[in-house]
């Protein structure tokens, strides 16, 4: 392993390699194909499955406002037939060999990720690319595909924790691309056809604007040679990525009440964060676990537990590339709704005012620590959070965050609630008994 | 540290021939002499450790007056103990990088817990004090009750956990797989303190339990801690109650009413128990019909026919009579088309054989679903335990892998016949 953690491929623009912070395997080797394709490799021995992931910058970001849903519509289609193979082809072939293929979108990336046992690796890589550069976008494939999408829709409709975050992202980020639905909208799915799909596919999948993710119990050399062999062969298209769009902070209140048919109501109150690559995201993240991140934390010792006035309740970061959200998010009896959006405002205020104790602060590095720990237990943990951060953020960023977590200072988690989390500005979603939908 | 470690390690030598070890695979089985069966795999991948403490305890061994008593008692026990109330439980779990848990199920109940490798000792005490000296304190077994009644109340909001319930009833009857290990309203609501300690009484012995552990940790040490925690504790067997059979497979249809965008179809059959000849071939009949995306009702119901967005057939591992459910979720208006859809694929797979490339891809299904579910600590812990604690021993997944690869496309038609033949259907549609 120590010999191939120095082996820089031929034909290599760029090979990076950042050291293991203390006590962890062996760290990546990230390799740039002469085509401008990123490759990461990490060996990673728990178990004989290779986690093969392929991520695009693309996503909802990217769409026009009447392409809305193209990422995810486009997304579906890579499975839905090549030149080389049919619809089915892919899962038949994957799930064959015991393994699996899922594919996500979301608004800075879409991944393709197949897991299977690690002599499928090649067979994984060749049908990765085979969707990438030579789906056919077939239109019967395309009008019932458009009906599959519609019940995806459904069901995050009849879900009511993901509905209501969705909807906070609208209000979050209205006007901007990350307010908009990942889903899209019944005229633009509507409106897509070959022609259009396909386009989309042609401008972003190129081999300059994508990352595969290797992990497995393999050896970086033999993936290369793999990878030279289909994506490498792809040539260059020029792809400059479009500029970034302004987002537009949140001015005072936004608020919004929706009747729903469940007779447990649901609550959310939601701020604009920083994005990945900001330095203030690793307070903020401190924020989200001191306030509701934990078992022990603020919102769920006292608001859960104490005083139960919530059944359920947690706060989350999440950073994207070019901004963030946070949010607290928390299930209750439609009686409560107004105190506990009161008692959370209040707890919110009490550490901008007190700041976290030492105690809180080590206890919320330690579940960062964890949390870190338990992902690198699996391939497809390792492969996620490569992935992810290299497409929102820096790869260096997600090898140094717990160092850098544990530099942050008290006053910094205080500063962080102060800037981020003002209780007189942010929106909030209440999801009340009611008759309608 | 150093130094105790290598002295606790000297004594395990004396201690060793009281408790009967062997090791195969990479894990470590150890009976204590009052009962308790403790699993040990090393796994040095992350610095990570889980445990699982598992009973024989679960809606099997329930009435239907006391449903959902296991899942309550469960809850419970991490909500205080006699040096610990359950904020400083959670606080203690926080503070070792990892979190405790325990739930009921239909064949056993689970305390689950996990740490950062370097805490395996103390989350090992925190689990013997919440197994072994749980207060079940008054106020808070009030307000679980409550948190419990409104989870049932809000599975009835949801349309796939409603229909999902209504089949449970109708294929089990007076059986406990009837109800969800949440337990019914009326029961749940009349559980009080003193029914829960009686229950603890009767089922929290160590010959009904096992201990597996997976994680960064030393065999040794760990089994040398856990005599030392659990070994005091005085061996007793007991019994569960009689369980009614289910009723016998009829032919019915069920259509209800639930708020939602999406309608739920449900189509099931009683199925047999996990040690039963014919569980392979029908685990490899449920993953040729609706396991991957490979299967026949994703490519079929979903991908040419575009019915559904979920479709999937299940068949749970049981330890007594279990059933085959399939199932889409479908737009209301597409309801009478996807039913029939749905029942031509029952129809086909019970009169014409598969082709053995596809029975070939559905074991290979099955048996990936094994690996890949397996992946972390956690799952493997949960692994170990349930086929020891279900008297077949962990070793029972090579035996079983072996089955599978056996199954022919003649075993799948033929299972197929002996229980597809009569359905049950359960529909839960907006109005």
């Amino acid at each position: 392993m120590i010999a191939a953690l120095a082996f820089v491929a031929s034909g290599c623009a760029a090979a990076a390699q950042t050291a293991p912070p203390a006590g962890e395997p062996a760290a990546p080797i990230i390799q740039v194909l002469p085509n401008g394709l990123t490759l990461i490799v990490q060996d990673h021995r728990a178990a004989d499955i290779v986690a093969v992931y392929l991520w695009v910058a693309t996503g909802v970001r990217y769409e026009k406002p009447d392409g809305l849903g193209y990422a995810h519509f486009q997304e579906h289609m890579l499975f839905k037939g090549t030149d080389k193979f049919g619809p089915g082809y892919i899962d038949r072939t994957v799930e064959g060999q015991g393994g699996r293929a899922n594919a996500f979108t979301s608004f800075d990336y879409t991944t393709f990720q197949i897991l299977v046992p690690s002599d499928g690796t090649r067979t994984a890589l060749g049908l990765l690319d085979d969707m990438a550069f030579r789906s056919i976008f077939d239109p019967k494939e395309i009008d019932a595909e458009r009906q599959v999408i519609f019940e995806e829709a459904h069901i995050e409709t009849d879900n009511p924790k993901s509905a209501i975050v969705r909807q906070l992202y609208g209000l979050v980020f209205s006007g901007h691309p990350y307010g908009r639905p990942v889903l899209g909208t019944p005229e633009t799915m509507n409106a897509a056809t070959q022609a259009k799909l396909k386009g989309f596919n042609v401008q972003y999948y190129t081999p300059e604007n994508m990352v595969l993710v290797v992990v497995g119990p393999v050896d970086a050399r033999a993936v290369r040679a793999m990878v030279d062999q289909n994506f490498g062969k792809h040539p260059k298209t020029g792809y400059v990525p479009p500029p970034v769009p302004p987002l537009a902070p949140i001015r005072g209140m936004v608020r919004k009440t929706v009747e729903r048919p469940e007779q447990q109501a649901h609550l959310v109150l939601g701020w604009q964060a920083p994005s990945l690559s900001d330095p203030d995201s690793f307070a903020l993240d401190l924020v989200a676990t001191i306030l509701g991140g934990s078992e022990s934390a603020r919102l769920q010792k006292n608001l859960r537990d104490g005083e139960r006035i919530v059944s359920g309740i947690s706060v989350t970061n999440s950073s994207m590339r070019l901004s963030g959200i946070a949010y607290v998010q928390a299930q209750l009896e439609a009686g409560d709704v107004e105190k506990a959006e009161r008692r959370i405002l209040e707890e919110i205020a009490r550490l901008q005012q007190e700041g976290p104790t030492e105690d809180e602060r080590q206890l919320a590095v330690t579940k960062a620590e964890s949390e870190h720990a338990f992902a690198y237990e699996t391939t497809d943990g390792v492969a996620s959070a490569y992935g992810l951060v290299q497409l929102t953020g820096k790869l260096d960023d997600e090898l140094r965050y717990l160092e850098r977590l544990r530099g942050v200072t008290r006053e910094q988690i205080r500063a962080a609630a102060r800037k981020y989390l003002p209780v007189t500005s942010y929106a909030r979603i209440a999801f009340v008994p009611g008759k309608s939908k | 540290m150093t130094g105790r470690v290598f002295a606790l390690a000297a004594v395990l030598l004396f201690l060793a021939p009281a408790a009967a070890s062997a090791q195969t695979g990479g894990v470590t089985r150890t009976r204590l002499p009052n009962g308790l069966t403790v699993l040990v795999r090393e796994n040095p991948a992350a610095p990570v450790v889980a445990y699982s403490l598992m009973l024989k305890m679960g809606t099997r061994t329930e009435t239907s007056d006391i449903a959902g008593i296991s899942n309550l008692l469960q809850q419970m026990l991490v909500r205080g103990t006699e040096k610990l109330d359950g904020e400083q439980i959670a606080e203690a779990a926080d503070r070792m990088g990892g979190s405790i848990d325990a739930y009921g199920d239909a064949d056993y109940s689970e305390m689950t817990a996990t740490a950062l490798s370097r805490n395996w000792q103390e989350m090992l005490e925190l689990i013997g004090d919440c197994a072994l000296r749980p207060t079940l304190p008054d106020g808070t077994v009030q307000a679980v009750r409550d948190f419990l009644v409104r989870q049932i109340r809000n599975r009835g909001d949801k349309p796939f956990d409603a229909a999902s319930d209504r089949m449970r009833a109708a294929l089990f009857g007076s059986n406990p797989y009837a109800w969800d290990p949440l337990g019914r309203r009326e029961s749940v609501e009349k559980l009080t303190r003193e029914a829960l300690l009686a229950y603890y009484r009767r089922y929290y012995a160590p010959g009904q339990m096992v201990l597996a552990v997976s994680g960064d940790v030393k065999t040794a040490e760990v089994i040398l801690q856990i005599q030392r925690i659990f070994g005091a504790v005085p061996g007793a067997t007991v019994a569960g109650p009689a369980v009614p059979a289910p009723p016998a497979m009829a032919a019915t249809r069920e259509v209800a009413v639930v708020p939602g965008a999406q309608a739920q179809i449900f189509v099931a059959a009683l199925a047999p128990a996990l040690t039963h000849p014919d569980h392979p071939p029908l685990k490899v009949l449920t993953a040729l019909l609706g396991g991957g995306m490979a299967s026949r009702f994703f490519s079929e119901l979903r991908d040419q026919q575009a019915l559904a967005y979920t479709t999937l057939a299940q068949y749970p591992s049981r330890v007594d009579t279990s059933a085959f459910v399939s199932i889409v979720g479908t737009a209301p208006e597409n309801v009478p088309k996807a039913e029939r859809a749905l029942s031509q694929q029952l129809e086909r797979i019970r009169t014409q054989q598969a082709s053995e490339k596809e029975v070939a891809v559905a074991r290979a299904y099955v048996l990936g679903s094994q690996a890949m579910d397996r992946r972390t600590n956690a799952r493997q812990a949960w692994y170990l335990a349930f086929y020891e604690l279900a008297g077949l021993g962990y070793e029972f997944l090579d035996r079983y892998a072996a089955d599978v690869k056996k199954v022919t496309p003649a075993d799948v038609q033929r299972v197929a016949q002996k229980y597809l033949g009569v359905l049950r259907t359960v529909i839960v549609q907006p109005n």
